[in-house]
């Protein structure tokens, strides 16, 4: 898993999406802490985790996951990863860890917005880390997803846009809301952990890594 | 060893590969031969565990490949079709990532890749990003990526496609060497090169395997008599009539007519005579001159087209 997982989170930075992720993330996260912090003076940052969930991850999520399996398919270098002793779940695991480690990064200069805050009034840490912990989740479970369709296709640009509509679909448009994450990032903007939203998510994003080992698996005995 | 025991892989009702069956010992140089679709990149697929079986069974070194993928994968090299190479690496991150996904020991980790890239001859490019790099050194980090770590089985599928013939001998030099300490299987249809490289040749058509033998011993099979091509000028049109002189001649058939009024003739004969004495002393009494005689040797070539379409009897 590692192996992969050092291989993939290099890749990100040896492109430019790694750049592009975290680029768009910062503009997404400063606009909203524009609108919902400093030009209402709010110094609670739960508005501001929940809409860059909301806006943010529609970008970052396709453009970390799009390529995960169906570039490796298109160009041929899935036979090289899955005629490895490697296990396909640590295959998986190791790609899936190393975008998520992108995000993790990304939170990491979001807490840039919390010093900026410190200036003025210190929003309370706790509940802050509960928000970025559940964004963590959120962000987790879209690209367990984003994953998932990557491995369905060898188009990148259709992992991509499959990826987007499944997540705009229900949190914009009221149906499917069964899977809508944004569902379950409710308590965590106001400060509190919630044991159902944390399982939720978890259940989801498991979900997923599921239905992209076996589609893995899979693909063995179809192919 | 490599042991393929009466595999069968189906897509739907079509089966690509039909119940094919062989071994292939320690140290061996093996050829895979076929026309396009016959089989050969499925089967390979499935003896590196790209792909499963629909049935038999596939035993890399007493590992079978589906049971123990880790083990008997562990032991393989594989070239794929087409060498995919991850191109945003540069060569050596590129044989080193092959190392840690091939399991090789952190600590000889650094030395075996430094190895294989001296062995592969691809020192003065190991920090170039393999996008920027022709096709012939491609090439060699897809062979640099499957010799890494030592596996005892080496698999190439179409090794030499798409090189310049100055590559190619040096890709056949390399894969000859390799086969001094490696069990080699490898994939092509250009027959030439299987005759120069391969101990063994495994000829499959349409999923079947048609032949197992040396090349050699192929080429011999399909001669059914001893070939010879004569150049002559024959004024009388005497050469049709040579048959009931010389009894031992099976055929005799026109080649071509040259502008030079020379007439080129492919004449065959009982397999255990040699008549080319016989027609030196012939011939210029039926007022045949000869420009030109030569024994025609039988080719991987002609064994291929044969029993391919030896095959295709069969079946109809």
């Amino acid at each position: 898993m590692w192996a992969v997982y050092k291989k993939e989170l290099r890749n990100y930075f040896l492109s430019p999406i790694g750049y592009v992720a975290i680029g768009v993330f910062l503009i997404v996260f400063s606009l909203i802490f524009y609108v919902t912090n400093i030009s209402i003076g709010a110094y609670d940052m739960g508005n501001l985790y929940y809409n860059t969930a909301l806006l943010g991850l529609l970008v970052i999520v396709p453009l970390l996951t799009m390529r995960m399996f169906s570039e490796e398919r298109k160009t041929g270098t899935e036979q090289l990863l899955l005629t490895s002793p490697r296990s396909i779940t640590g295959i998986i695991f190791g790609k899936f860890f190393a975008a998520v480690t992108l995000i993790v990064i990304t939170l990491i200069f979001s807490l840039s917005y919390y010093i900026v805050l410190c200036f003025f009034k210190a929003p309370n840490l706790l509940p802050t880390l509960a928000m970025i912990f559940g964004f963590l989740l959120v962000a987790s479970a879209a690209i367990a997803m984003g994953m998932f369709v990557s491995s369905i296709t060898e188009n990148q640009v259709i992992a991509a846009i499959i990826t987007i509509v499944a997540l705009i679909i229900p949190s914009f448009t009221g149906l499917l809301t069964v899977i809508d994450l944004m569902n379950n990032y409710q308590k965590f903007p106001a400060g509190i952990i919630s044991l159902s939203e944390v399982i939720n998510l978890l259940a989801y994003a498991v979900m997923f890594i599921l239905f992209t080992i076996i589609i893995m698996q899979r693909r063995k005995s179809v192919k | 060893m490599i042991e393929v025991k009466n595999v069968t892989k189906k897509y739907g009702s079509f089966k690509a590969v039909d119940d094919i069956s062989f071994e292939v010992n320690d140290g061996e140089i093996v050829g895979f031969l076929g026309p396009n679709g016959a089989g050969k990149s499925t089967t390979m697929n499935m003896i590196t565990g790209f792909i499963d079986t629909t049935e038999g069974e596939i035993i890399i070194n007493g590992n079978d490949i589906s049971k123990k993928p880790r083990k008997a994968k562990k032991q393989i090299g594989y070239m794929p079709e087409g060498v995919p190479l991850y191109n945003d690496l540069t060569v050596k991150e590129f044989v080193n990532y092959m190392a840690e996904l091939k399991l090789v020991n952190a600590r000889h980790r650094q030395e075996k890749v430094e190895k294989v890239i001296e062995e592969t001859g691809l020192k003065e490019v190991e920090n170039k990003l393999i996008r920027n790099l022709s096709r012939g050194y491609k090439q060699r980090v897809g062979l640099a990526g499957a010799l890494v770590g030592d596996p005892k089985v080496i698999i190439l599928d179409e090794p030499t496609v798409g090189l310049d013939p100055k590559q190619i001998t040096e890709i056949r030099d390399l894969i000859k060497e390799l086969g001094k300490n490696h069990t080699v299987i490898l994939s092509t249809h250009i027959l030439s090169e299987a005759s120069q490289i391969c101990e063994k040749v495994i000829i499959i058509n349409k999923g079947k395997i048609i032949a197992i033998d040396t090349p050699e011993n192929l080429e011999k099979k399909v001669i059914k008599g001893n070939a010879i091509l004569i150049t002559v000028e024959d004024p009388k049109n005497n050469m049709e009539n040579l048959k009931e002189k010389m009894p031992d001649i099976l055929d005799i058939k026109l080649e071509k007519q040259i502008e030079d009024g020379t007439k080129q003739y492919l004449i065959t004969s009982k397999k255990d005579s040699d008549i080319r004495k016989q027609l030196f002393e012939i011939l210029p009494k039926e007022d045949i001159v000869i420009f030109e005689l030569k024994k025609v040797e039988a080719t991987l070539e002609e064994a291929f087209i044969k029993l391919i379409e030896n095959n295709k009897g069969g079946e109809e």
